[in-house]
């Protein structure tokens, strides 16, 4: 019985995984395939023929300050946008773990920034920062100071405020998760030993809840370095090239410039850049993917 | 002050700050185009709702299409994701199918921005005759939703007691009978889960809708974006635009909540 009844099993996996498998081979493999063959074509969308160059894209885009400080400018507004979001959102978190009147329906409204699509946040973003019609700026010049989102020094303060309303939702709602899921004895074994509401979040709290939070902190960067639609709808990566992110680079040099040779080595090289990350971050889910039988 | 009524003038306050650019757009959608254009300050409102009616057709403009194909978009990534990744999850987790591996590439894709696979999907569907269409886009959101929706899933099967399966194995119940009759009802919370969370990010989409459509399968996000820069100083008829294309996604998901939270927190992968 045992061995038709594996034999039932294997089947079935297979039967049962064949959508996936099917999905991952026409998106997945197929795709990985075109995007490298691309990334060793001249392929240059004014151009009719494409012909190989091995290796040229890649020595271009490696020595192409252009991609280089569009790297550098995500990683330093994914890391300022992250760190401002993480804490946020779990101060907000503790602001609401405990009882107040008309809790749930403010929990309900803390939320609303998630589901809405950073791209449409982006056209409101437009229309409150709009120097004529715009709220914010009417408000400005009511105290007499003057506004303009394209203004240099305006610019990456305003993005990363459009991050911090669309993502904070994000942070505060694991971190709140996070915080219902402490156990109440610790609070009051802390409470016995004489500890004070500060020396309780920073000597008990924090620590335990510092694996979770980790998670969160990984979840959000990853997440704001492939930040696209916002900046891309609200600067358009300017003034000039100063807040292109490399999503917005790549984005241009294939379907702006048209270039999409150029485009497809700088996506494998950031996938390359990432790569060294990646198994360490996959322990760090500690899925605990091991025990099929 | 009476307890707990300071937290919620705080909480409150936060709040409002938070939905500031979503009052704002409001706001200006129900304003007369003669106040839009005197000032953010001038208060006069419009009672005919005029930016509305002209949103949803009278002006002309494409937004009902839009709003039509992110519906078709949405609905059927979300049909799509559980039909690939339910089957899939319970194989994984409880067939053993490809060992621990399928769950690892699962999260090693979750990692990796979903601009590398922009350039490879515009070339894979062009040379399918799919740009512009609304199948392209599903499968697009499809391919980035399902590793959230297998996490979840998993995670669901892992947590069901196996005892109840192997009880029906040995009455005899077959695998397709245990997975229709037993594990398809259990699972009705992921399903709602992966649902909502599906339906939200894949009405989100701007990245693979400004690639793969250009105007016959454009979906409300790329065409509010387009909006701003055609009909530049049409801004109450915009914003009347952008707070339609946000109710669904808020309507659905406010419905859903629980599943929302749970979905988000337990998979804790956001796509």
């Amino acid at each position: 019985m045992s061995t038709t009844f594996n034999r039932e099993r294997k089947v079935a996996g297979w039967i049962l995984s064949a959508p996936l498998l099917i999905l991952l081979a026409g998106l997945l493999i197929w795709p990985i395939y075109l995007g490298f063959q691309t990334s060793i074509t001249h392929d240059v969308l004014s151009e009719f023929e494409t012909y190989p160059v091995g290796f040229e894209n890649y020595k271009s885009i490696l020595s192409e300050p252009n991609f280089w400080s569009s790297i550098r400018f995500t990683l330093i507004f994914a890391l300022t946008a992250t760190i401002i979001e993480l804490i946020l959102g779990f101060a907000l978190a503790l602001l609401f773990d405990r009882y107040f009147p008309g809790k749930r329906i403010l929990f309900s409204l803390m939320l609303v920034p998630i589901m809405i699509a950073p791209s449409l946040m982006a056209v409101m973003f437009r229309l409150i920062l709009n120097e004529n019609i715009g709220v914010i700026p009417g408000l400005l010049n009511k105290i007499g100071l003057s506004y303009s989102i394209f203004d240099q020094n305006n610019v990456f303060t305003s993005l990363i405020i459009l991050d911090v309303i669309e993502f904070t939702a994000f942070t505060f709602l694991l971190s709140y998760s996070a915080l219902q899921n402490m156990s109440q004895e610790i609070y009051e074994a802390a409470a016995i030993d004489g500890a004070n509401k500060t020396q309780t979040l920073w000597r008990v709290t924090l620590p335990i809840l510092k694996p979770a939070l980790a998670i969160v902190f990984l979840l959000r960067i990853l997440d704001s370095i492939r930040t696209f639609d916002s900046i891309y709808i609200l600067t358009g990566g300017g003034p000039g090239t100063t807040t292109q992110t490399v999503g917005i680079y790549i984005y241009k040099t294939a379907f702006i410039y048209g270039d999409f040779g150029l485009a497809a080595s700088a996506a494998i090289v950031l996938v390359l850049l990432l790569a060294p990350f990646m198994p360490s971050i996959i322990k760090q889910f500690n899925l605990g993917t091991g025990d099929s039988k | 002050m009476k307890k707990g009524w300071g937290t919620t003038f705080l909480a409150t306050c936060v709040v409002f700050v938070f939905l500031i650019p979503l009052l704002g757009a409001f706001y200006t959608s129900v304003r007369t185009d003669e106040a839009i254009a005197s000032g953010p300050f001038v208060w006069e409102f419009d009672s005919k709702f005029e930016h509305y009616k002209n949103a949803l057709g009278a002006a002309g403009y494409d937004f009902p299409s839009f709003f039509r194909n992110s519906v078709v978009i949405s609905l059927g990534t979300v049909l799509l994701t559980i039909l690939v990744s339910f089957p899939a999850s319970y194989a994984i987790v409880r067939l053993g199918f490809g060992g621990p591996w399928l769950l690892r590439l699962a999260l090693a894709l979750r990692i990796t921005p979903a601009i590398f696979f922009v350039i490879p999907f515009y070339k894979l569907f062009t040379a399918y005759q799919l740009i512009d269409r609304p199948l392209a886009l599903i499968l697009a959101n499809t391919f980035i939703n399902m590793t959230l929706a297998l996490l979840v899933f998993s995670g669901a099967i892992k947590e069901m007691p196996l005892e109840i399966e192997e009880a029906a194995a040995v009455d005899g119940a077959s695998i397709w009978m245990t997975l229709r009759k037993i594990v398809f009802p259990l699972l009705g919370p992921a399903m709602a889960a992966v649902g909502v969370l599906t339906f939200l990010f894949s009405w989100s989409d701007y990245l693979f809708a400004v690639v793969l459509t250009s105007s016959e399968a454009t979906p409300v996000t790329v065409g509010a974006a387009n909006f701003v820069t055609s009909y530049g100083v049409r801004w109450g008829d915009i914003s009347a635009a952008v707070c339609l294309s946000v109710l669904p996604p808020l309507v659905f998901a406010t419905a859903a909540q629980k599943f929302l939270v749970k979905g988000l927190s337990s998979g804790a992968v956001k796509g």
